[in-house]
């Protein structure tokens, strides 16, 4: 045996024999300080050891640890939390522990309570009219950014740039310009954030604001790959500019266009820090008797539910849900693309 | 011991830590390894303090930043003249104080003072809590907190009462005495005169009120439906309080409050009532632009801000028919010893010198421009709003803050909403009693 | 004919020049007002500041704020998007590499789930993922959630996914001819690995970088639950959240507070406008 081959070993031996000891002592209950950085030191010898052993199955274990990191970050923060998530919607789970499985009581509450089922469609018109508003703003910016217009790069970054900031941020300054600038225009004029439809206009037009610069380089993109020769056989042709772009321009970024639906559709129905940001649900409406936040959309009901009201399983359920429609549009899309690209 | 002889093999073994290191170790805390983590990172000045609770220093979480600077100064004075040193960890109001206090408990890194807001968080904390009972100060106060066991466990650093503040100058003007604004009918009274001379007393409205749900809910839904709960009670009579634990509410009581408020919302300015903040609220009324605003004495130290001269004074939110004097006083929060933590003794002699050195009521009273609890004080508050508050205390015309016995949350997550319809003239004064009792009776039984 | 298309291409220019005036104006209203006391941004919030040094009052009050804490929260977000940006691109390059070249029906499903990970959201896994955390915290002595380790850890889970799938697609683009000269010579795969494969994909971890660097350095919700509104560590999100959330609402320090927190990205901006804008949309095509 070779020296290193003995280092090696005594290496993993060491290893295993301080993992094993800090777990014991960790299912003993310990709460020793320094039983944390034990436990990392001896994972570490180990994959060290393995490291350093000579062996034929080198190959082996370097793709073993090279998956490591991230199959194990992965699956802890990932995976895990999914499956349990799923899980703990059957249960009367506390955020800490549950005590009961109890079947689908949680959905059965979710579907009954009024202010989830209006979330559910506030966010559904939401993010068809943000995904409609979105792709046509966004279109349009990109047929000006790509014409022959001066200082077209400018206005790419600067229609650009509010995609970059974080939509709390961005949420607190809108809210400053809702509140208290748009408040100026005349006398007695109140904020639109008091209004339960103009308040949903209100996140509507932020976030018009801020994705479409964003999507409008989608589509510039889109629109220079369409190649010069055929733009200029059709000049040629004599086609003016509207006949160009109907004709010739858009079928050829039809999948440009379902790139963009898609990404809009998701980003919306997934809307948070711009929601949390503005309004935070508010104001109030009356529906049935009952008050109910009017612009509360369906991330910030699952939270909402689960940190503010203190009811963690029920949260979990709302957010299992969320999951499954939000799988079904992405579902959609890949088979929407397959069919196209078979049909190319 | 067993334990500690295998770990320190284990360090021998590998190397990474000297014997003296693990010698120190066992009886560290678990905040040890997140030294060596803060270590690692950007942590400066005082964070190094706060992790540090097994040494010598007292660590307060205190839940009022407005008083953060005068305790700071405080505990400045305290360290020089007993060497003892005192960090104040100050949260913002806004803030889930309870939660961040939940996470330094579930991080091992608990203040050995920390604030806490009433009932429903005593329920959570009450395992936490030091039994101050035989503590000087006791004897010196009717306003500590005590626990469902008979246990003194709350320190009342402060009084505050509020009501409805109003501008002294304008009242008298309108030919307005304040002292009878003590019933529903006087109160209209004086609002109806008061708006038909508006222009002569140069005010955009009778009264700055501020019902916006998202922002201003502790206002409506804590503060001004305690009056709700407490008006006309005495200090330890629980009859509301109880009814709506029990998720009733008195529909003929609530009544002649939706009137009142009622009343209240319609002779406020329209746009700080539905969409103005706090600072909206305040620098309305600051400017003199309205008679009245509902706040209490906390807003004090933010009147030199707006250069106010006029003269200024609260009245209860008297919407009985009957009369009543009285407004409502109550230490806003407690301050709990830490029942784990290493400096117990420390920090309670901390607690006394608070109320016992002359430094300590100054600096609570004169530099906080708060109301002292004790009646050892004999430092007279010398801010207008605070002075006025103590004659009601020195007169024993309060009520208590039975509000603060409301489950956590309430107010905020469904009371607020109510308000903000009903100051929205969505709802009508029958719909308001019932979504309020709607409301409560549905907070109550999740 | 040359008339007439000068003539749209003013209308085209004017255009242009109103939707950025439009665009940038939320930009200008946030300097304006930081640049003024609050009873100033009451009484005129449009209009150009009387005296841009109050800016820099502003600036140091929000900087000296104990509830913003500016410096501390700006390193904080630095430290943990340049670590978990750095382990991102190599781990994942690792792994990317490891799952294209050998071909087993391990590897299949390994990228199969990464891919289809892709789909859940942060809202499915965000409650159970902090008590996992807290688990882990109680049960080994490791704190997760409230320090560094933890974050970046969660970091490196989440952006996994959509990396080794972008990186999966360039690698299995890379002649494997390259590497196979390497082998003959002798080299280790790790060796191999970071000689060979390693810097030629410097392109796509430009992407990799910048899809990533932007999600995470304006995340929210993610530090503001496992690091808390008032822990030890906050980012700048959190931060300027945790300021705002205090009840006095004092626009004239929201607003400088909410500049401060735009500051570095704008600077970053001008710098790598066009690597940036490329990246976001390289990425989201893929």
């Amino acid at each position: 045996m070779s020296k290193k081959k003995v280092f090696s070993i005594a290496e993993i031996i060491l290893g295993i024999i301080i993992t094993v000891v800090t777990l014991y002592l960790n299912f003993m209950g310990s709460d020793h300080s320094m039983r944390g950085w034990f436990l990392i030191v001896g994972l570490a010898l180990i994959l060290l050891g393995l490291y350093m052993l000579p062996s034929e199955r080198h190959n082996q274990i370097v793709n073993f640890l090279f998956l490591l990191p991230l199959v194990l970050t992965f699956l802890v923060t990932v995976l895990i939390p999914f499956a349990l998530g799923v899980f703990y919607s059957f249960t009367d789970w506390t955020g800490v522990s549950y005590t009961e499985f109890i079947g689908f009581d949680n959905y059965i509450e979710m579907f009954r309570s009024q202010d989830y089922v209006y979330s559910f469609f506030i966010t559904l018109i939401f993010t068809i009219l943000n995904m409609i508003f979105v792709n046509i703003i966004a279109f349009l910016l990109a047929l000006l950014a790509t014409s022959k217009v001066k200082g077209r790069n400018f206005y790419r970054a600067a229609f650009f740039l509010p995609n970059l900031i974080g939509g709390i941020v961005l949420g607190y300054v809108w809210q400053f310009i809702f509140n208290k600038v748009l408040t100026e225009i005349g006398p007695g004029y109140m904020s639109m954030l008091t209004d339960p439809n103009l308040a949903l206009l209100a996140i509507l037009i932020v976030s018009a604001w801020q994705y479409a610069g964003y999507i409008m380089m989608i589509y510039v993109t889109g629109l220079q790959s369409v190649p010069r020769d055929i733009l200029e056989a059709s000049e040629v042709d004599g086609a003016n500019k509207w006949t160009t772009l109907m004709k010739i321009k858009l079928p050829m970024i039809a999948n440009t266009f379902t790139v963009c639906i898609f990404l809009t559709l998701v980003n919306s129905f997934k809307q948070f820090d711009l929601n949390l940001a503005i309004t935070n649900g508010a104001p109030s409406r009356i529906v049935g008797g009952k008050p109910i936040m009017s612009t509360e959309f369906m991330a910030l009901n699952i939270y909402k539910t689960a940190i503010a009201k203190n009811r963690y399983a029920l949260g979990q359920t709302k957010a299992v849900v969320f999951f499954i429609l939000l799988a079904i549009v992405s579902l959609t899309q890949v088979y929407i693309s397959k069919k196209k690209e078979v049909e190319m | 011991m067993k334990k500690k002889l295998l770990v320190a093999l284990l360090i021998g073994a590998v190397g990474i830590t000297s014997l003296t290191g693990c010698k120190a170790s066992p009886d560290a805390s678990p905040e040890g390894e997140q030294q060596t983590e803060q270590g690692s990172g950007e942590e400066t000045e005082q964070e190094t303090g706060e992790v540090q609770n097994t040494g010598d220093a007292i660590r307060i979480v205190n839940g009022k930043i407005e008083i953060d600077r005068q305790l700071k100064a405080f505990a400045e004075s305290y360290k020089e003249r007993t060497g003892q040193e005192v960090i104040i960890e100050s949260l913002g109001g806004g803030v889930d104080i309870g939660g961040a206090i939940k996470g330094y408990l579930a991080a091992g890194n608990m203040p050995d003072i920390f604030v806490f807001g009433g009932e429903g968080e005593y329920e959570v904390w009450k395992e936490h809590m030091e039994d101050l009972s035989d503590e000087p100060w006791v004897a010196e106060t009717e306003f500590a907190f005590v626990g469902g066991d008979g246990q003194v466990v709350g320190f009342p650093y402060a009084l505050e009462g509020y009501g409805i503040t109003y501008n002294a100058d304008i009242l008298e003007a309108a030919g307005v005495d304040p002292a009878d604004l003590t019933n529903a009918a006087a109160y209209k009274e004086a609002f109806e005169k008061i708006d038909s001379m508006k222009d002569e007393l140069g005010i955009d409205a009778v009264a700055s009120v501020a019902a916006e749900a998202g922002e201003m809910f502790w206002s409506t839904g804590n503060h001004i439906f305690g009056y709700y709960l407490s008006l006309g009670l005495d200090r330890n009579d629980d009859t509301y309080i109880d009814l709506l634990r029990g998720g009733e509410v008195d529909e003929e009581r609530l009544g002649m409050f939706a009137d009142f408020t009622k009343m209240l919302f319609e002779y406020s300015d329209p746009s700080v009532l539905v969409s103005g903040t706090y600072d909206d609220q305040l620098a309305l009324w600051a400017q003199g632009k309205t008679a009245f605003v509902t706040q209490g004495n906390w807003i004090d130290p933010s009147l030199p801000d707006y250069g106010v001269e006029f003269a200024t004074g609260i009245a209860p939110l008297a919407f009985l028919e009957e009369d009543t004097k009285g407004v409502l006083v109550d230490s806003p929060s407690w301050w709990a010893v830490y029942n784990e933590s290493q400096n117990i003794q420390a920090a309670k002699d901390f607690l006394n010198d608070l109320v016992f050195s002359d430094e300590g009521q100054e600096a609570l009273i004169k530099e906080a421009g708060m109301i002292s609890p004790f009646t050892v004080s004999d430092v007279e508050p010398s801010t207008p709003l605070a002075a006025n508050i103590k004659t009601y205390v020195d007169s024993g015309d309060t009520y208590a803050w039975d509000w603060v016995k409301m489950p956590e949350g309430i107010a905020q997550n469904s009371l607020g909403v109510v308000f903000e319809l009903y100051a929205k003239d969505e709802l009508t004064k029958d719909e308001f009693i019932e979504m309020m009792g709607n409301a409560l009776a549905e907070y109550v039984a999740n | 004919m040359g008339e007439k298309r000068r003539f749209s291409n003013y209308i085209l220019e004017i255009i242009g020049i109103i939707i950025s005036i439009i665009i940038l104006l939320p930009f200008v209203l946030v300097i304006f007002n930081s640049a003024k006391k609050s009873a100033e941004i009451v009484i005129s919030p449009i209009t150009p500041p009387e005296k841009w040094s109050q800016l820099f009052i502003n600036m140091k009050n929000v900087i000296n704020n104990a509830n913003f804490n500016y410096w501390r929260a700006f390193f904080s977000s630095l430290f943990i998007t340049g670590v978990s940006l750095a382990l991102i691109a190599l781990f994942a390059s690792m792994a990317a590499w490891v799952l294209v070249r050998n071909k087993t029906k391990w590897s299949n499903v390994i990228f199969m789930l990464f891919v289809a990970a892709m789909v859940i959201p942060f809202q499915v896994v965000m409650l159970p993922l902090i008590s996992t955390f807290r688990t882990i915290s109680q049960f080994t002595g490791i704190n997760m959630l409230s320090s560094y380790k933890g974050i970046i850890f969660a970091y490196l889970g989440f952006g996994g996914s959509l990396s080794i799938f972008i990186l999966h697609g360039f690698i299995k683009g890379i002649p494997y001819e390259l590497e196979e000269a390497a082998w003959i010579d002798g080299c280790s795969p790790e060796k191999t690995f970071f000689l060979v494969v390693f810097p030629l994909l410097k392109p796509i971890h430009m992407t990799i970088l910048i899809l990533n660097g932007i999600w995470i350095w304006n995340d929210y919700l993610l530090p503001s639950l496992m690091l808390g509104l008032n822990g030890k560590i906050r980012t700048l999100p959190v931060a300027v959240s945790s300021f705002v959330g205090s009840y006095v609402k004092q626009w004239d320090l929201i607003l400088t507070a909410a500049f401060l927190a735009m500051i570095p990205i704008i600077i970053l901006f001008i710098f790598a406008q066009k690597q940036i804008i490329e990246g976001m949309v390289e990425g989201s095509i893929k």
